[in-house]
Order: structure tokens, then C-alpha cells, then sequence
């Protein structure tokens, strides 16, 4: 499913986190949204995944749906938060069957479906035999894959990750990035993943969108932006 | 989601700032000669000294006792510790009117301690002491509470560099430990004070109310209502609300003095 | 926030000290002076409530309860919790759902505003509603002509500790749910739930001990409010008596066993009323520490 921004502005106070901001991402596409803090990279997470709202001019498109009035409840976007945001008193089976459960009658499988289904999730991310555990009785790094788990529940046609290495040791980063990379090549899912760290973003990822003080400063594989940076901002900020 | 804002401000507008402002109005309605005259009568003022000025006398006693209850409280391990830090908040958790009676039954003169004072001449019950006592009682969790958190997150390092630089323990506790709680116990102490200030139930029995000598001003806001001189009682009320909201402002300036000095905002 | 508003978040077990310690006679003067100070104006009345109600046997502590004046007033201290507290604790709910998950113009306004009943004396809390259905309040002769009656009657009653008990349940929660964050719920938000869904399966179990401490102090000071309703009630035996009421007529008539022997019970309830408060004061810090 395609994703494309048009004019979106975001303002919280005086200055705007998103200032005219357009992107266009194609299906199946790996894109990282680069930049330092307070550049709006995780605002525009928020406002595809419809935990924000653009001012009255912009919008955002799902497949040339116009999604931008739509509240992220009924988008079917995948987001996996920074600190994992997974439900505390749910063990991780639970978790992962929460968007299952809360379907209304009509649409809501019989409890097999449901069961059979969190298995293929937890297998998908490795962590079969982890159902009973509570979300405190897990490392890092699985925390992070049930954070996947659930959100791949709702078979979202688009998955957002905020800053989802951001809390975890070197080495467990270096073995989720790789993960993730060969989870997005079996799955070709579009998916857009925030950072703020240029290694991450260029290993990972098929396009970078470079991000500062809200505007984007340029858009272009990881080879393109090394060999062509487009200003002074992003010679700056890759060390070129 | 905007349906729980909506909820909650219906329900406070109803409850409590529509009487509120009936006690503004009335107060008005009466005329400002006959506001002046309520609030200016002489048992009226004898009253204002009871009330406002017993509890600051109370309120002193708990800042300083609450003060060394917090730091036992916080540092020092003993038997029974853990009951005696429940039973900090018992004032607050125990009908003023049962405190109320048990104060008086142990203050009167044949009884408990009562007794105890009599061949010393100290009458406690239905004197002023006894409503000292009252407001101390009803004050009492206020500072310990509010200093608890406070000495809690005292960091040892500051403490051990005095001791490393010679300082005796008095010396560390005046110079270093007290100043950085003096706001929190001047919180704790307002916070007491605001609350003695407005009591009723604890101290009525107790004080025997006698005009001019110990009678608190909600009782004399009573005793109008109960003569249908609302406008006299609102204009009572009135007093006892600015009372309150100063009260209110100087814990908010020393909150706020307080984040000052840590750096905080 | 005002100063009131700084609820006590539990705190963690305390670490002892060591290189830095007072003398042993210092600690032992200290201790010492703690202890004279909490039994004389604690443990000294919560003894006494129960000492003068046994004082003439327990023939007459058990006769007190079979008077149907007592009983009404029992039964009058009931309704009126049970009216009060459920109120407030929707309310309670609404409140710290607004403060904490939105910003808007006015919040702190807001804030202060929820602390009020604590700042103004309970008297002044039944002022004001005399002051608007009393005889000579606005509603009073409209009120007068339709035969209803809210002052001297059980709504007044109510509505008195309605006043009084509001800020209890808001109060235990907003801390509460602030230093928890709202993660969990946008994490809800993009799994497709909905707002009441949310706030059932997220929400709720999160703040149930948050939540019951604020009901046990709400029912605590609903059912032991004595000066707000006092103003309001018309102290009619039998009708409009609450049970703090009924003390202070039996005191006044000289019947002090009696007075005491109902004043057990409330003691008793502030009893369990701190016994429920320290647990669910812990529980709740468990589940913070667990953030």
C-alpha cells in the first residue's frame, strides 16, 4: 500500500514540528526517517499513523484513500512504540491477541482461529514458547518482537516503527536491525521507521527521508544522499 | 473522549460553583453596612482569634514535632514502625465528631489526663488549650506527610561530604539537611494551618463555646444560619474563603520557592 | 499544581544509614519524643473511643444498637455513602481522564479547583447549599411551593457530602495515571479499540489500586462528615440523622457510653480504612516500580 503526504503542517506551539511537509512512499517500500531530536521525524510517524492531526491544509493518502480525518483506530496501521508501550498486566500472549479480541462480534474469529493465529505471529518473530510470560519478565529485545507480534495482528497493510532500536544495547541492536531487514524481505511490508542514527538508517533501509526543524531536506537511497548530499544540513549531519 | 471533560464540568459547575456563587451573592445582597457590621462584631472578632489564631499556635506545634516524627519516620528502624507510620494519617481518617468526643473525654477534668492536670490548675477541656489540642490533633499528618517524601530523597553524598570535611552531625543537620527542608516543613505547616483554620467537628466539643472566649467562627456561621441571617453567615463564609485562599496562595508561592531553589520549573 | 495536590506517592522502603549516623543517645531522645508525641494525640483517643464504649459493659454498648434511633441513623450513613461515593467516583474517573490524557486552557484552573473542598472548612460546604435551597436561598420558595425539600431533608444530605468527598477519588488517581503515561493507550488506539474499550481493558486494570484508595478515603470521610451536615441536616431524629449526628446528640444528652459505643464503630471503620490505604498505597507503588 502506497503513502503519500501532501502539505502536511503540524503546530504545537509557536514553531511547527511539520512545516509543509510532502513524501511520497511506494508499496513495499523500507524507508527510514532520519534526523536529530526535535525534527519532526517522530511527529510525522504520529500523523501517518493518526495519533496526530495535520493542520486544515494538509493530508495524508492510504492507496489514494484520504485517510487524514480518520483516527488511528481505524486506519490498520502498524505501530510499534519506542518503549514498546505493551500492556503491563497482559501476558504476552494476551497481548499480542488484543486486537483480535476487541473485534466486535461480527468480525471477531472463534477463540482456535485466535489461538492458531498468536502462534504463527510468535513464530514469525521467534519467541514461541514465551505466551505465559509477563512483558516485566522479558529482556529488551523481546519486548520489542511481541511490540512487532501485536501489531501485526491487525494485518496492518503499512507498519511504523518509532525509534525501535532506541533502548537496546549495541549488540541486541545489531541483531534486530539485521531482523528486520530479512523480516521486510520475506514480508514486504511498507513499513517507515524512525531514527536518529545514520548507520542504522542507511543499513537498513531502501530510502532515507532526511528530516530537520520540520522540513524535509532530502529523499533518496542510501548511496544517492551519500554521493549527492542536497545541502548543508546534510553534509553536516552524515559526516560527509 | 471530550464526553468525560464535558462530564466533569457539568458536575463541578453543579456542585460546586453554583452554591459558590450563591455565597458570593448573598454576601453582596446584604449590603456592604451590613456585611461590615457581621464581620467586624466584637464576638464575631473574638471568634477570628480563636479560630485563626489557635491554629497557627497549633500549627507551629505540629511543624515542629512533625518535623522530628518525619525524620524518625524515615531514618530510624524500630518495632513498630510501620503501624506508627499507618496511623500517621488516623486524623484524617477518623470523624472529626469521634475525635471530637475522645478529646474532650480525656481533657475534662475527672478523667485520663484531665485528672492528671487538675491539682496543677490546668484546665484543658473547654478552655482554649483544649481547642489547641484539637487543632494539633487535625494537623498532625500534614507536615509529617509532606516532609516524608522530601527527607526520603535527601541524597547521602552531601552528607557524607560534611562529615569528610569535619562537620559534626549537629553541625551537617543545621547547615545542610534543615535548610534544603525548611520549604517543605513551611508547606507542611500552612498546609495545618489551612486545615485547622477551618475546623469544626474535632474542636466543638472540646471548646465548650463559650462566647468571647472560645468559640470558633463556623459556629458562629451556624448560629446565624440557624437564626435565618444568611446574609450575615455568607458574609462569615466570605471571611473564612479568604482566609482560605490566602492560605492557599502562600502554599503555592512556597511550592514554588521550593522548585526555585532545586532548579526546578 | 497547589500543594495540596502533592499526594503521597508511595514511597521505597527506606535505606539505613551508616557513615553518617546520630549518636545512639540522639536517636534514642528522638524516638523517644516521636512516641510520647504520637500516643498522646493518637493512640490516646482511638484507646479512649474504645475504652468509655465499654466502660459500662457490654449489656449496654449492645443495647445502644438495638435503639431504632441508632439504627436509622446507620442505615441514613449508608444511603448516603452509597449515593455519594459511586458519584464521585465516576466523577473521580472523568476528572483525572481529562487531566491527564488532554491539554487544554484552564487544566490547572481545573486542577485547584478539585482540591477546593479541602481548603474550605466542611461548614462553609454546607453553607453554600443552604444558601441556595434553604427557605431564604434562591430556589427556596420554588421549592417551598412544589412540597419539595432539599435542606433538613436526605438530599441535602447528600448533596453536603457529595461536596466534601469529590476531591478524594480524582486526587489518588491523577498522580497515578500521570506517572504512568498514555502509551498503553495509543498502543490500544492503533490496534483498532475504541474509546470505552480503551479504558476497560487498558485503563482500568492499571489504576484499580490507585482507584481503590481513592474510594476507601471517599467512603471514609463520606460516612464521617459531621460539619457540612451538620449545617444541612436539620438534625431530625429518625430522619435526618447521619451517624456522626446521632454522637454528638447522645453526648450532648449526657448518654456518653452510648455516644462512645457508635463512635467504636466508626473508629473501627477508620481503622480498616487505614489498613485498606497502606495496602493499596503499596500495591500501587509495586505497579509503578514496575514502569
Amino acid at each position: 500500500m502506497s503513502i503519500r503526504i501532501h502539505h502536511v503542517t503540524k503546530r504545537y506551539s509557536r514553531y511547527p514540528a511539520l512545516n509543509d511537509v510532502s513524501v511520497e512512499i511506494e508499496t513495499g517500500e523500507l524507508i527510514a526517517l532520519l534526523g536529530p531530536s526535535g525534527s519532526g521525524k517522530t511527529t510525522l510517524l504520529r500523523v501517518i499513523a493518526g495519533l496526530e492531526f495535520p493542520e486544515s491544509q494538509g493530508s495524508v493518502l492510504f492507496q489514494d484513500r484520504d485517510v487524514t480525518q480518520l483516527s488511528a483506530y481505524k486506519r490498520k496501521a502498524g505501530f510499534v512504540f519506542q518503549a514498546y508501550a505493551l500492556f503491563a498486566h497482559m501476558n504476552v500472549f494476551e497481548n499480542i491477541a488484543f486486537a483480535l479480541r476487541i473485534l466486535p462480534r461480527k468480525k471477531r474469529p472463534p477463540e482456535a482461529v485466535i489461538r492458531a493465529r498468536v502462534q504463527e505471529l510468535l513464530a514469525a518473530v521467534q519467541l514461541d514458547g514465551l505466551e505465559k510470560r509477563l512483558p516485566t519478565q522479558l529482556s529488551g529485545g523481546q519486548r520489542q518482537r511481541v511490540a512487532f507480534a501485536r501489531a501485526l495482528a491487525i494485518e496492518p497493510e503499512v507498519l511504523l516503527l518509532d525509534e525501535p532500536f532506541g533502548a537496546l544495547d549495541a549488540k541486541v541492536r545489531k541483531d534486530l536491525r539485521r531482523w528486520l531487514r530479512e523480516f521486510h524481505e520475506r514480508i514486504r511490508l511498507t513499513t517507515i521507521f524512525v531514527t536518529h542514527d545514520q548507520d542504522e538508517a542507511f543499513e537498513v533501509a531502501d530510502r532515507v527521508v532526511i528530516i530537520d526543524k520540520g522540513v524535509i531536506q532530502q529523499s533518496g537511497t542510501p548511496e544517492e544522499v551519500r554521493k549527492n548530499p542536497a545541502n548543508e544540513f546534510v553534509r553536516d549531519f552524515l559526516d560527509l | 473522549m471530550g464526553l468525560t471533560l464535558g462530564y466533569s464540568v457539568v458536575y463541578l459547575s453543579l456542585i460546586v460553583l453554583v452554591p459558590f456563587s450563591a455565597l458570593f451573592v448573598k454576601t453582596a445582597s446584604g449590603g456592604w453596612g451590613h456585611f461590615w457590621e457581621t464581620v467586624t462584631a466584637p464576638r464575631v472578632v473574638a471568634s477570628y482569634w480563636v479560630s485563626f489564631g489557635i491554629s497557627f499556635f497549633a500549627a507551629l506545634v505540629n511543624g515542629v514535632f512533625g518535623f522530628i516524627a518525619a525524620w524518625v519516620l524515615v531514618r530510624y528502624r524500630f518495632p513498630g514502625r510501620r503501624i506508627l507510620d499507618a496511623m500517621v494519617d488516623l486524623p484524617f481518617a477518623l470523624p472529626t465528631a469521634v475525635a471530637g468526643i475522645a478529646l474532650t473525654a480525656i481533657y475534662a477534668p475527672n478523667d485520663w489526663i484531665g485528672e492528671l492536670l487538675k491539682p496543677m490548675g490546668i484546665k484543658v477541656a473547654f478552655t482554649q488549650l483544649g481547642i489547641f489540642v484539637a487543632l494539633t490533633f487535625i494537623g498532625l499528618p500534614f507536615v509529617v506527610r509532606t516532609l516524608q517524601p522530601v527527607i526520603q530523597n535527601l541524597s547521602d553524598d552531601v552528607e557524607e561530604a560534611a562529615a569528610c570535611l569535619g562537620a559534626g552531625r549537629w553541625q551537617t543537620f543545621r547547615r545542610v539537611i534543615f535548610p534544603a527542608l525548611v520549604p517543605s516543613t513551611l508547606t507542611g505547616v500552612t498546609l495545618a494551618y489551612g486545615r485547622a483554620v477551618g475546623e469544626y467537628g474535632s474542636v466543638v466539643f472540646i471548646a465548650g463555646n463559650l462566647p468571647f472566649k472560645t468559640e470558633i467562627t463556623p459556629l458562629l456561621i451556624i448560629s446565624k444560619l440557624e437564626q435565618y441571617d444568611y446574609s450575615g453567615a455568607a458574609a462569615l463564609g466570605f471571611v473564612m474563603l479568604v482566609v482560605s485562599f490566602f492560605v492557599l496562595l502562600a502554599s503555592n508561592g512556597l511550592q514554588a520557592w521550593d522548585n526555585k531553589r532545586k532548579g526546578l520549573h | 499544581m497547589a500543594g495540596a495536590s502533592q499526594f503521597p506517592i508511595p514511597q521505597r522502603p527506606n535505606i539505613g544509614r551508616r557513615a553518617t549516623a546520630e549518636s545512639p543517645v540522639a536517636k534514642f531522645l528522638l524516638i523517644g519524643i516521636t512516641l510520647v508525641f504520637f500516643s498522646l494525640f493518637l493512640l490516646l483517643p482511638l484507646f479512649v473511643v474504645f475504652q468509655e464504649a465499654f466502660s459500662k459493659g457490654l449489656g449496654i454498648f449492645l443495647k445502644t444498637f438495638q435503639d431504632h434511633y441508632t439504627q436509622d441513623a446507620i442505615r441514613l450513613t449508608l444511603l448516603v455513602a452509597a449515593i455519594a461515593v459511586p458519584l464521585n467516583t465516576v466523577f473521580g474517573l472523568a476528572a483525572a481522564w481529562s487531566l491527564t490524557r488532554f491539554r487544554f486552557a484552564g487544566r490547572s484552573f481545573l486542577i485547584t479547583l478539585i482540591d477546593l473542598p479541602l481548603w474550605v472548612s466542611p461548614v462553609i460546604g454546607g453553607l453554600i447549599y443552604v444558601l441556595v435551597f434553604g427557605s431564604k436561598g434562591w430556589f427556596g420558595s420554588w421549592l417551598t411551593d412544589h412540597g419539595i425539600r432539599i435542606i433538613f431533608a436526605v438530599p441535602g444530605i447528600v448533596l453536603a457530602t457529595v461536596f466534601v468527598t469529590f476531591p478524594f477519588v480524582a486526587r489518588g488517581l491523577i498522580p497515578l495515571m500521570q506517572a504512568q503515561g498514555i502509551s498503553e493507550e495509543e498502543a490500544a488506539l492503533t490496534l483498532g479499540a475504541n474509546g470505552w474499550q480503551i479504558f476497560w481493558r487498558v485503563t482500568v486494570p492499571k489504576i484499580k489500586w490507585g482507584l481503590l484508595y481513592g474510594v476507601i478515603l471517599c467512603n471514609a470521610r463520606a460516612m464521617g462528615e459531621f460539619g457540612a451536615v451538620s449545617v444541612v441536616s436539620g438534625h431530625i431524629r429518625g430522619k435526618t440523622n447521619t451517624m456522626p449526628l446521632h454522637i454528638e446528640i447522645l453526648y450532648n444528652e449526657y448518654h456518653f457510653a452510648a455516644a462512645f459505643a457508635v463512635a467504636s464503630l466508626l473508629a473501627l471503620l477508620a481503622l480498616i480504612t487505614l489498613f485498606l490505604k497502606t495496602y493499596s498505597e503499596w500495591r500501587a507503588a509495586e505497579q509503578l516500580k514496575q514502569l
